[in-house]
């Protein structure tokens, strides 16, 4: 899986200047993006406040339909990177973007 | 695993009709009817007027006994609804609101605004409001819901944590705060929850976080100021946790130089959590406090060989200088979030022959200890719930004898681990009645099917590796209300529930106990039989403690918190699981009292003449 997070690395678009919530998610479609940021979201501690079923407990759930910060690629990106008020981190010092990205790629694969 | 669990049943009498009450066959018989089933007696210390409730459990023994008898079994079918108050914040509310004088004080969860109502006046107005504005970081760091599980009175002053990791004292007249210290970082992951505890000029706190990786301590703070007197940390060298030469575990296996570091792989303790989140209690002879510490961290046990000490343990500590007299662990390397911080009741028991001072103690394991608190030696350990880690505690040792079927694995399902991570009981509180010499408690009923994951410590978020469903228990009701015997660690009744009973407890001088449920019943039940006399549908499910207090006017009332939560949202998607709520309920008999009646409006005649009435209005 490792090998996969690499490989997925590297043909991502060079490091993104600016993501903005009209960003669209350089992995949109690929299956093993997914898959990667399935294994990340276990190793940053997301399941601890989404649950391994991403249903929540500690945080929001992220299986429903509407979310106060947007469920867009670009938005579901800024969340994780920018952190958001009342107990989700900033993560952008801790995760690289392609990281954000395939953690993304994973929660959307996840919504209902 | 088949065998223990039916084994567990029939030791249980857990197979119980729904909502009644029923005594297994060697139920032990009372001395007539106002005898104690056991002999079993309590300090009362320190003796408060019968009427105030000035502290979480009222007394330091952590009884929750109120000697009061006005409201009895002959009336307490007619208590209704004296009057209500809402804070309007919507996370669990866990703790008992406190009555000193003609003052009732309540604090809300997050973000712990406090209130003092006058009960003197019609309606109990709202004397003052202090908003403390906690740091909101604090909400991504609470693990169960962003709660307080009370707060104290002493010296004038109401004391309690804020989540972010600050204690606060405020004026009980003025609502102007006194002093506010600052005990933690909470970006890092503690957080404060606790009841704050006080016995004479000091105030005991514990921290939370026991799911983020923490490094959980117990300080005593100056009422005056707040200052730190002492500070225990639970892990790691034994001068951090003031574990001296005095120190005097019973069993052999926690002897020792530095266990704190040494029981944990290189530098884990750091992490370890075993945060002291749940109640203290205090024996004025001994002058030892008693508290808990919570689950090691990471909760993913292979990542942590070892004993883990001082995780899911007692301990026995000077009150004055903190340093551990003895301490106890539970649940040695614990597998499965079984914290060790629920209450340690303070009674005294008839033990072959002799008298002995003991703490009774539910733990979430599912085993009822009696534990001589002087010495910390295990007299008694039997389950009170439906468990199947472990087929026994063996007595000799202090060791659980562990089932190998419900070690958990990393990346495998294990089924039918009994009970979850939330236990068979939880920091609920029981109460203790001398008349009966029995404890009373709300339990749960309910196994976990677990898998486990590698987990990597990144400060400020959830150190933890659980992957649970959680499905209840043997006969399909997920808790019970029971009545226990803590000499022969047997039930002596007990009340089928459909969720978990993760309410507090109030026995009565009149042989009442009240407890509360999360689909909203308040109930009051015979002390004695578990006759259940008298239940009340409520607005929202109860996660708090009851209390019973005298007013001004000399009238009962019992109160109790609806605002179901915390830990307890684990059932959120269970039948019959109530929405949140922030009412306090407040009962009589006949709901007679300050909050009805016509006294309170003056009504001014406008006019000499009479109104002449306008016929009403056709229907088209």
């Amino acid at each position: 899986m490792i090998k996969f997070a690499l490989a997925l690395a590297l043909i991502a678009t060079p490091a993104l200047a600016q993501v903005t919530t009209e960003t669209p998610n350089p992995f949109e479609g690929k299956a093993e993006a997914a898959e990667a940021g399935h294994i990340l979201f276990g190793k940053f501690n997301c399941a601890g406040c989404h649950a391994y079923d991403l249903t929540g407990g500690m945080g929001p759930d992220l299986t429903d339909t509407s979310w106060m910060y947007g469920g867009k690629a670009g938005e579901i990106y800024l969340s994780i990177s920018e952190g958001r008020p009342r107990g989700m981190p900033a993560w952008k010092d801790k995760m690289t973007a392609d990281e954000i990205w395939q953690v993304v790629s994973y929660i959307q694969s996840k919504r209902q | 695993m088949r065998k223990s669990v039916l084994a567990v049943l029939l030791l249980c009498g857990a197979a119980l009709p729904a909502m009644s009450a029923s005594a297994p066959a060697d139920k032990p018989e009372p001395k007539g009817a106002a005898g104690s089933f056991t002999g079993a007696t309590a300090n009362m210390a320190p003796n408060d007027p019968a009427g105030q409730w000035t502290r979480q459990a009222r007394d330091y023994a952590n009884t929750r006994y109120s000697p009061l008898a006005q409201i009895n079994k002959s009336n307490v079918g007619r208590l209704r609804v004296a009057w209500t108050f809402s804070d309007g914040q919507m996370y669990g509310h866990e703790g008992a609101p406190l009555v000193v004088g003609d003052t009732m004080y309540l604090v809300t969860p997050y973000p712990n605004i406090a209130y003092a109502l006058d009960l003197s006046k019609p309606g109990a107005p709202i004397k003052w409001v202090y908003q403390p504005n906690p740091d909101p970081r604090a909400i991504g760091e609470a693990c169960c819901d962003k709660v307080l599980r009370g707060w104290a009175y002493a010296d004038g002053k109401l004391i309690y944590n804020l989540l972010d990791d600050h204690t606060v004292a405020v004026d009980a007249n003025s609502g102007k705060e006194v002093w506010r210290v600052l005990l933690d970082d909470v970006s890092k992951g503690p957080t404060l929850t606790q009841a704050a505890f006080v016995v004479g000029d000091r105030v005991y706190i514990g921290s939370s976080g026991g799911e983020l990786g923490t490094n959980g301590w117990f300080q005593a703070l100056d009422v005056k100021d707040g200052h730190t007197i002492w500070k225990a940390f639970t892990n790691g060298p034994d001068a951090g946790a003031l574990i001296g030469d005095d120190f005097k575990p019973f069993y052999s296996w926690m002897k020792g130089k530095d266990l704190g570091v040494s029981s944990w792989p290189g530098e884990m303790w750091k992490q370890g959590a075993s945060a002291p989140w749940g109640w203290v209690s205090y024996d004025p002879d001994l002058n030892l406090v008693y508290y808990g510490t919570s689950n090691p961290g990471p909760r993913t046990p292979s990542q942590r060989p070892g004993l883990n000490l001082w995780s899911s343990a007692l301990f026995a500590r000077d009150a004055n200088t903190g340093h551990a007299k003895w301490a106890y662990q539970l649940t040695p390397h614990d597998e499965w979030d079984y914290d060790g911080i629920n209450e340690n009741v303070l009674i005294e028991i008839p033990w072959k022959g002799a008298r002995r001072k003991v703490l009774v103690h539910f733990d979430r394991n599912g085993f009822g200890y009696t534990i001589d608190r002087a010495t910390g030696e295990v007299l008694v350990a039997e389950p009170f719930g439906h468990q199947n880690w472990a087929s026994k505690i063996d007595l000799t040792t202090g060791m659980p004898v562990v089932n190998d079927a419900a070690h958990p694995a990393v990346e495998k399902k294990v089924e039918n681990i009994c009970p979850p991570d939330i236990g068979v009981k939880n920091w609920n509180p029981s109460a203790f009645s001398p008349r009966t010499g029995l404890l009373y408690a709300g339990v749960f009923n309910s196994c976990m099917d677990l898998t486990n994951h590698i987990v990597q410590y990144i400060p400020g978020s959830p150190y933890d590796g659980m992957e649970m469903v959680r499905h209840a228990g043997p006969g399909g009701n997920w808790g019970e209300f029971i009545a226990w015997d803590p000499v022969k660690g047997k039930r002596v009744w007990s009340i089928k529930e459909n969720l978990y009973v993760w309410s507090g407890a109030v026995v009565t001088g009149s042989d009442l106990v009240f407890y509360g449920t999360m689909d909203g019943w308040f109930r009051a039940a015979d002390a004695r039989t578990g006759k259940v006399l008298w239940s009340q549908k409520l607005g929202s499910g109860i996660t708090a403690a009851p209390i019973t207090f005298t007013g001004p006017d000399k009238r009962q009332y019992v109160a109790v918190y609806t605002g179901v939560g915390g830990g307890a949202g684990v059932l959120r998607r269970e039948k019959g699981f109530m929405p949140g709520g922030n009412t306090l309920y407040v009962f009589s008999v006949d709901g007679a009292g300050i909050g009805s009646g016509t006294t309170q409006l003056v009504s001014h005649a406008e006019a000499a003449a009479p109104v002449s009435v306008p016929p009403a209005a056709a229907h088209n």
